[in-house]
């Protein structure tokens, strides 16, 4: 139940009533004199819609609801589509909601990144584990539960809920399966139950992913009980239900969940995870699906929501202009908006041509129309000696629009009257990419290359981009658990859908997977700037930057942090 | 006296239950001869889908680690892993029997979004269609009434600039004025304030549902969301209807019963509402029917900016996204809803005037 405002009911002024009278007087009029057969009962509708419009006019915002300090309301262009972020399909916002709904063993901790708060790779603390060790060799993960964790029906989290959990994430034909992999956990015999609050995790190799791996959106712990009273013979892991009702420990219970719509939130009042050991600050949160922008931008600056993300460039600017708001930026230190060329698909195969586009781009010019210069630079630095500054990837390159050497490359090519190729990007992205291509058409035109644009919808780019079909276009990804080696391994081998570029360097391969289980520091940075020297030098893709992620608040809001899937958790504010 | 009128009120009686048995008959006849176009439908948007580049699976597998399994199984659930004949096949027998599919994009049931977002498209056409009639039609009147005065030329005008403003910038402008400015409207998001509780639900539409529930505060709440999409909306409407009034009314001022009834100096009332008008009306119900279906399927945009969570908006999205289910859902219940209007226009030109007989 929501409790309403105290009502502001004033009575209509002289002017609204005149109107609705002389409304009435004419219905009655017309409906007199259409005769009886003419008199449709929805004229009587019809003269409440007229009585409104007028009313309209005289009657003020509503008064806000006492309880709506404590209410956060979220308002975002996308939408929840599942309450279990593990269902195939699920959207970034359900993965939001279930880092709220449901615990995990640990969490990511939090850190300074300009003076912006963002999430932690490195930093693991418990969540509804009271502690964990590591063994020496890396090999055995034992986390002791916390004795006071409670699902959100009252019944304890054991160490059996957790082990059902995280065997439903390796063994259930669910997203969480793929992303646990990442971290060398492939099977349910991985987890062991020791006693009631104790369970242990066993690795074949002492994977550094491990372990962040379960402070992901998936691997989440869930009511074995409730869950399994709602499974099937044919649906085990009662993935069927767990979609539309969620079973979990989490620091807020789930209201009402309208898919496309939006979803009401109630704290948890027994949720003690916070970092004081506290329940979450606000009472309610409403997260709710305003598909248009401008709206949002309104919405945020009248003060009737609390916090949004997605805003166009432009809006976020003004907004920050008018000095009423706050606006947090954080560089998206996990993600990359680059241009990908198939690196199969000639001329693109050949290395000097990829080399000519990369010196042929206008990056200031694309930074500044795509995102208005809002986010991190990944062009335009200067490496002293030619060699990789850091073992850090993503890196920023030594890249520069110079449109001589472009030419240069281009004849080395044997191509140098230029060639014909496309230029695609998706809808989705149209409002940064569109500006973007429009420079890429016209600074590649000068050195020859013509260049043709293609818009196409997400589902077609994106089963272009599977099929290996683009020559030329655009993109943005994004590593929950942003690690070089990571980066590597997922974006540039393999013949799969990720590795845009296509490309094929076994080199690359090679150190990759050996930097994945290298314990030593300093050698793994040493991987790393060999694999970003390959990069550079084979040029696969052309990263641009990191964009910003604009968070526009109200002034009062407090504690906003950048997490690892990009979204908010509610968890983390509340109000000053 | 009294038993002489008795009789002709029978006889009234009897006049009007066989004019209503034959309307009705018209009616069935023609919902049966519409059946084998919605099949044809069916099957046309069926196709299209499959023929349209993108394939959904590999769309709806984009979350950080979907790789070929996840694909395969999307496409499973999907039932696209069959051929195209094989899936039309399965596609009929679940229209059979009564299930539209599953949306990926919202995960739901595709009958039950629709049930859900239907009633919330209709609320908003056919206030925006009141409105729009409420408007047009004196409009239209006024205009035929005083050719080539500086009237006829205000609502020509009037009607040119809401034809030209596209719906979502008119809606934009509402918003920014009555919102934004004035802060008289209420935020536009969806049909109800956040924080104010929903009735229970009985037909859909909020607007009737707060009036059973007995709850005013709601309902005028609710009324308030209303308002806003449906005049922007309206304000893209008028200007066909008022036209058409207009000229319709032309004709008739302009025949032999007007200037007869003029003549016999019948007061400018009846003159003009009864006779010019109601003989001027049948155009304009065509017009309103056509006006009513386009808009219900076309008023997308308005959907968007106002954040309504209507069916055309629902059907963009899984447009967008490949999500075969729901658009074809969507197809099909905008031509269902194409015949029942006609059929409404129909029976309502029977009532209009009763020398009308369709067949």
């Amino acid at each position: 139940m929501i409790a309403r405002a105290p009502l502001r009911r004033s009575a209509p002024s002289g002017l609204a009533h005149n109107l609705l009278l002389s409304h009435h007087a004419l219905l009655a009029f017309l409906s007199k004199s259409w005769g009886n057969r003419m008199r449709f009962a929805s004229f009587r509708l019809a003269s409440c819609v007229v009585a409104t419009a007028a009313l309209l006019l005289v009657a003020n915002a509503p008064a806000q609801a006492q309880t709506r300090a404590e209410t956060l309301r979220y308002v975002t262009g996308a939408s929840v589509n599942t309450l279990d972020p593990n269902i195939p399909g699920s959207t970034r916002e359900s993965f939001a909601l279930s880092m709220s709904t449901y615990d995990r063993l640990v969490a990511f901790g939090r850190k300074q990144l300009n003076g912006k708060w963002v999430f932690d790779l490195d930093k693991i603390t418990g969540e509804l584990a009271e502690s964990y060790d590591v063994s020496p060799d890396g090999l055995k993960l034992t986390f002791r539960l916390r004795k006071d964790a409670k699902f959100q029906d009252g019944s304890p989290v054991t160490a059996e809920d957790v082990k059902w959990s995280l065997d439903r994430c390796v063994t259930a034909p669910i997203l969480g399966k793929a992303q646990l992999l990442t971290g060398s956990l492939t099977s349910a015999d991985q987890f062991k139950v020791i006693d009631p609050v104790t369970i242990e995790v066993t690795l074949p190799k002492p994977d550094k992913l491990a372990l962040p791996n379960l402070a992901t959106v998936y691997p989440m712990i869930i009511n074995s009980k409730v869950a399994k009273e709602h499974a099937t013979t044919d649906d085990p892991w009662a993935t069927a239900w767990l979609k539309e009702h969620a079973a979990g420990s989490g620091a807020y219970v789930v209201e009402t969940f309208k898919p496309g719509e939006q979803v009401i939130l109630k704290r948890s009042e027994d949720w003690n995870r916070g970092s004081p050991d506290k329940p979450a600050f606000f009472k309610r949160v409403i997260v709710q699906s305003v598909p248009e922008p401008a709206t949002r931008a309104n919405l945020v600056e009248r003060g009737d929501a609390d916090l949004v993300l997605d805003l166009q460039a432009s809006d976020v600017q003004s907004l920050e202009a008018k000095g009423k708001l706050k606006v947090v930026s954080t560089p998206q230190y996990n993600a990359i908006t680059f241009v990908s060329m198939n690196n199969q698909i000639p001329p693109f195969d050949n290395v000097n041509v990829r080399r000519a586009i990369a010196f042929a781009l206008p990056y200031d010019d694309m930074f500044k129309a795509a995102l208005f210069g809002r986010g991190s630079p990944l062009f335009g630095a200067t490496w002293p000696d030619g060699k990789p500054l850091t073992g850090i990837y993503p890196f920023q390159a030594p890249v520069k629009i110079d449109l001589d050497k472009a030419r240069e490359y281009l004849k080395a090519a044997g191509l140098p009257e230029g060639f014909s190729t496309t230029f695609s990007f998706n809808v989705g992205q149209a409002s940064t990419a569109e500006p973007m291509a429009a420079l890429v058409k016209e600074s590649l035109a000068k050195i020859g290359i013509k260049v043709d644009i293609q818009k196409l919808p997400d589902a077609q780019m994106s089963t272009q981009i599977n099929e290996k079909k683009l020559p030329l276009f655009t993109e943005g990804i994004v590593a929950w658990l942003p690690s070089t080696d990571y980066f590597y391994r997922n974006f540039y081998t393999g013949n799969q859908r990720w590795n845009y570029s296509s490309i094929n360097n076994p080199e690359l391969a090679a150190i990759a997977q050996e930097a994945r289980f290298e314990p030593d520091k300093a050698k793994y940075e040493e991987d790393g700037r060999k694999l970003n020297a390959i990069h550079f030098s084979e040029m696969p893709q052309i990263p641009l930057w990191q964009p910003n992620q604009d968070a526009v608040m109200a002034s009062s809001i407090e504690g906003y942090t950048y997490e690892f899937h990009r979204q908010v958790d509610y968890r983390d504010v509340s109000r000053k | 006296m009294s038993a002489a009128s008795d009789i002709r009120k029978r006889k009234e009686l009897l006049e009007l239950m066989t004019g209503l048995g034959a309307t009705m008959v018209r009616a069935g006849r023609r919902l049966l001869s519409s059946l084998p176009a919605l099949f044809g439908v069916l099957v046309f948007t069926f196709l299209l889908m499959r023929v349209l580049p993108g394939d959904p699976a590999v769309f709806f597998a984009s979350g950080p680690n979907a790789g070929k399994e996840e694909i395969e199984q999307i496409r499973k659930q999907m039932g696209l892993n069959k051929s195209v004949p094989e899936q039309l096949v399965f596609y009929l027998s679940d229209i059979g029997h009564g299930n539209l599919g599953r949306s990926m994009m919202t995960g739901q049931p595709v009958l039950k979004d629709l049930r859900e977002r239907l009633p919330a498209s209709l609320e908003l056409t056919f206030t925006a269609l009141l409105i729009a009639l409420v408007a047009a039609v004196p409009l239209g009147v006024l205009a035929a009434l005083r050719p080539g005065s500086l009237v006829d030329h205000g609502v020509r005008m009037f009607c040119a600039l809401g034809v030209c403003v596209p719906t979502f910038v008119s809606g934009l402008l509402l918003i920014y004025v009555f919102y934004y400015l004035l802060g008289f409207a209420p935020d536009p998001t969806g049909r109800i304030d956040v924080f104010t509780s929903l009735p229970p639900q009985r037909t859909g539409f909020l607007s009737i549902d707060f009036l059973l529930a007995g709850d005013i505060d709601g309902w005028w709440a609710a009324c308030k969301q209303l308002i806003l999409p449906a005049v922007s909306m309206a304000l893209f409407v008028i200007a066909p209807l008022a036209r058409i009034t207009r000229a319709s009314m032309l004709v008739s001022l302009g025949s032999d019963f007007v200037r007869t009834a003029r003549s016999v100096g019948l007061s400018w009332r009846k003159v003009v509402v009864t006779y010019a008008l109601r003989n001027a009306i049948l155009p304009v119900i065509t017009i309103a029917g056509i006006v009513f279906s386009t808009m219900l399927g076309a008023n997308v945009l308005v959907e968007k900016v106002f954040s309504w969570p209507g069916v055309a908006s629902y059907a963009l999205d899984a447009l967008l996204s490949s999500d075969y289910a729901p658009v074809q859902g969507f197809v099909l219940l905008m031509a269902s809803v194409f015949v029942l209007v006609n059929l409404i226009v129909d029976i309502c030109y029977g009532i209009a005037d009763p020398r009308v007989s369709i067949e």
